[in-house]
């Protein structure tokens, strides 16, 4: 069955310029193709994941940025009595940009025990009683440390905010991995905030059988009388409606994914026709020798898959790296979706330039096969 | 029983608005072992029949019978699977895969048939040594010499040990010297091995080699008796 690999080797290694160019070019292709799906299943993560349907946020009505949502941390205690309300959790949020940001640096300050029920984080350097027992320590999510070079130990300074650092988290969800922990009286008292009483947002953790509209509903209502009118919604809703114009953004990156696996079609295609058209000789030769059409076809598609398949496999596997070691998100208004590789990503890259490369070498296979044998032979 | 049985073959196509008939209601019978040249001016059809004897091209009636199988009634794969099982081809432009070595191209025939690696070492060795080309095994098409190239041409030819081997022009490439090596070549794989051989050139001295000799004229085999002249040209046949 592979007993021809070696002559579809060698004729692509025989042509090494041109095949190199077309495997970097696939690769390149993939490689935004990658980063775009990254970016997408982030949102998605973000969004739509279970913990994301099972936690409200309680916001201050008509606002957006967490610099201008100022809700009463007493707002808690009421909270809690609603029916279905297991847990509520006064976050102050403070970043150093409202507006989209590949950098942005966003701080929650949280109580530490309520802090480490509620949030899924692991330290992977560092300890908790480090950061519980000093005002000023905060515990750093593993994509910004990465991207920011902090290490426990850092003092690390941003705008009128200086922590000391006492660990260094993960997560099972990305996007946390972008956030920094203090307590919340550090952020509330912290010089410029004067946020004394005073909280961005309540995150309330649900009861199992709770309806998450409903109990959304019904705080709003409780609410309603107090001296800041709230907005509740899930997790996900909040951070989709936050990051509603990276939406849009992304939603047409998504264009471009496809536009790069266009590209790769494009590029394998020419390439597969180009070196088709250089061998019409060749192929009848090799007919002439007792090759079945059916086999040229099949060498010619090989050689289009092994090209796309190498510029996938190149491609992939650097996008993989990068965003494994860069750490890189995008936020705005303190919601941050992490760019983050992964096993379904990968096996996307690598199976979409499979496809392509049957795809493009398809017609100039078909035709090769198909060129009737005496007239190849006639070509100079 | 002859090897080759060709009866009534009539092949045609349109050029401008002209129907050329190279070949018309043509009979020829080849008999195991023989080795016979086929002359003619260009255009006379004479590697019309010998693609149609190969299967490469289809007639547009009659039949050939090759060891008792009626190539013209198989389909273009099975004519394929026969071909790789029983014909050998010399072109005369050599037609190696430039990205093979020497080894590899005669080894090319030898991965359509069932056989076992060191089975078809053995055949692709000995396949180079018939054609003096053991030492070249290595070479690419491009670091031979032209003389070389065809006799590597004939290792591939003949390495499937097919019934019949067909050769269109092969000295027609070549310089007077490595002409006769080949024509040499030729008659020895002929004699030695038995091998059939049906050959069309222009060159009477390649003709010579052949103890039955043809012509193709205006559609039609004649044969042609006695020795052709040395040096004689096509026409003067």
């Amino acid at each position: 069955m592979f007993q021809f690999a070696p002559y579809v080797a060698k004729t692509l290694w025989g042509h090494r310029a041109r095949s190199l160019l077309t495997i970097s070019g696939a690769g390149v292709a993939i490689f935004v193709f990658c980063f775009v799906g990254s970016v997408q299943e982030g949102l998605d993560r973000l969004t739509s994941d279970e913990s994301a349907q099972r936690t409200l946020v309680v916001f201050q009505e008509n606002r957006f940025c967490p610099t201008s949502s100022r809700l009463p941390q007493d707002y808690a205690g009421r909270i809690a009595e609603v029916p279905g309300v297991r847990d509520v959790m006064p976050v102050q949020v403070w970043t150093n940009n409202c507006r989209a940001s590949l950098d942005i640096v966003v701080f929650n300050g949280a109580p530490v025990e309520q802090l480490r029920k509620m949030r899924d984080l692991t330290l992977v350097a560092g300890d908790w009683s480090a950061f519980a027992g000093k005002r000023d320590a905060a515990v750093v999510g593993r994509s910004v440390a990465q991207r920011r070079g902090i290490s426990v130990g850092d003092q690390f300074t941003i705008g009128d905010l200086s922590v000391q650092v006492a660990g260094i988290f993960s997560s099972s969800v990305p996007a946390e991995e972008n956030l920094i922990y203090t307590s919340l009286e550090f952020l509330q008292y912290s010089r410029g905030l004067d946020r004394v009483g005073l909280v961005t947002q309540l995150e309330v953790s649900l009861a199992e059988e709770a309806d998450p509209d409903a109990v959304a509903r019904e705080i709003d209502e409780k609410l309603k009388a107090g001296p800041v009118a709230t907005t509740t919604r899930t997790r996900g809703a909040f951070q989709a409606s936050t990051l509603a114009d990276l939406v849009d953004l992304i939603g047409f990156a998504h264009w471009l994914g496809f536009a790069c696996v266009g590209l790769v079609f494009a590029l394998v295609a020419a390439t597969t026709v180009m070196s088709v058209q250089d061998r019409v000789k060749e192929h009848a030769v090799l007919q002439t020798l007792g090759v079945r059409p059916s086999r040229v076809f099949r060498l010619i598609v090989a050689e289009s898959l092994v090209l796309c398949l190498a510029g996938g496999i190149v491609g992939t596997a650097a996008a993989t790296l990068l965003l494994a070691w860069g750490g890189f998100a995008i936020g705005a208004e303190g919601a941050t979706i992490a760019f983050r590789p992964s096993v379904s990503l990968a096996a996307l890259g690598v199976g979409v330039s499979l496809l392509v490369g049957l795809v493009a070498g398809f017609l100039p296979a078909l035709n090769a096969a198909r060129t009737p044998i005496v007239q190849a032979l006639r070509q100079a | 029983m002859a090897l080759v049985e060709i009866r009534g073959l009539t092949k045609s196509f349109k050029k401008g608005g002209e129907t050329i008939v190279p070949l018309d209601d043509v009979d020829l019978d080849v008999e195991r072992g023989e080795l016979v040249s086929m002359m003619g001016p260009s255009g006379t059809g004479k590697s019309t029949l010998l693609n149609a004897i190969s299967g490469i091209d289809r007639p547009d009636s009659g039949t050939i019978f090759v060891d008792g199988v009626e190539i013209t009634r198989l389909s273009r794969g099975k004519l394929a699977d026969w071909r790789a099982a029983n014909l050998g081809y010399i072109f005369q432009t050599h037609n190696l895969v430039p990205v093979l070595t020497a080894y590899e191209n005669v080894e090319l025939p030898t991965l359509l048939l069932p056989l076992s690696g060191s089975e078809r070492r053995k055949r692709v060795e000995l396949a180079l040594e018939a054609v003096g080309l053991t030492d070249r095994a290595d070479h690419y098409p491009r670091q031979l010499s032209g003389g070389q190239e065809q006799r590597v041409g004939v290792a591939r030819a003949i390495v499937a040990h097919p019934k019949v081997v067909v050769a269109d022009e092969p000295t027609g490439s070549l310089d007077t010297e490595t002409s006769k090596q080949i024509q040499v070549l030729l008659r020895r794989l002929n004699e030695e091995l038995g091998i059939t051989l049906l050959m069309v050139t222009h060159d009477t001295e390649v003709a010579g080699i052949a103890r039955r000799r043809l012509r193709l004229d205006q559609g039609k085999i004649v044969e042609v008796a006695g020795e052709f002249p040395r040096g004689a040209t096509v026409s003067a046949i």
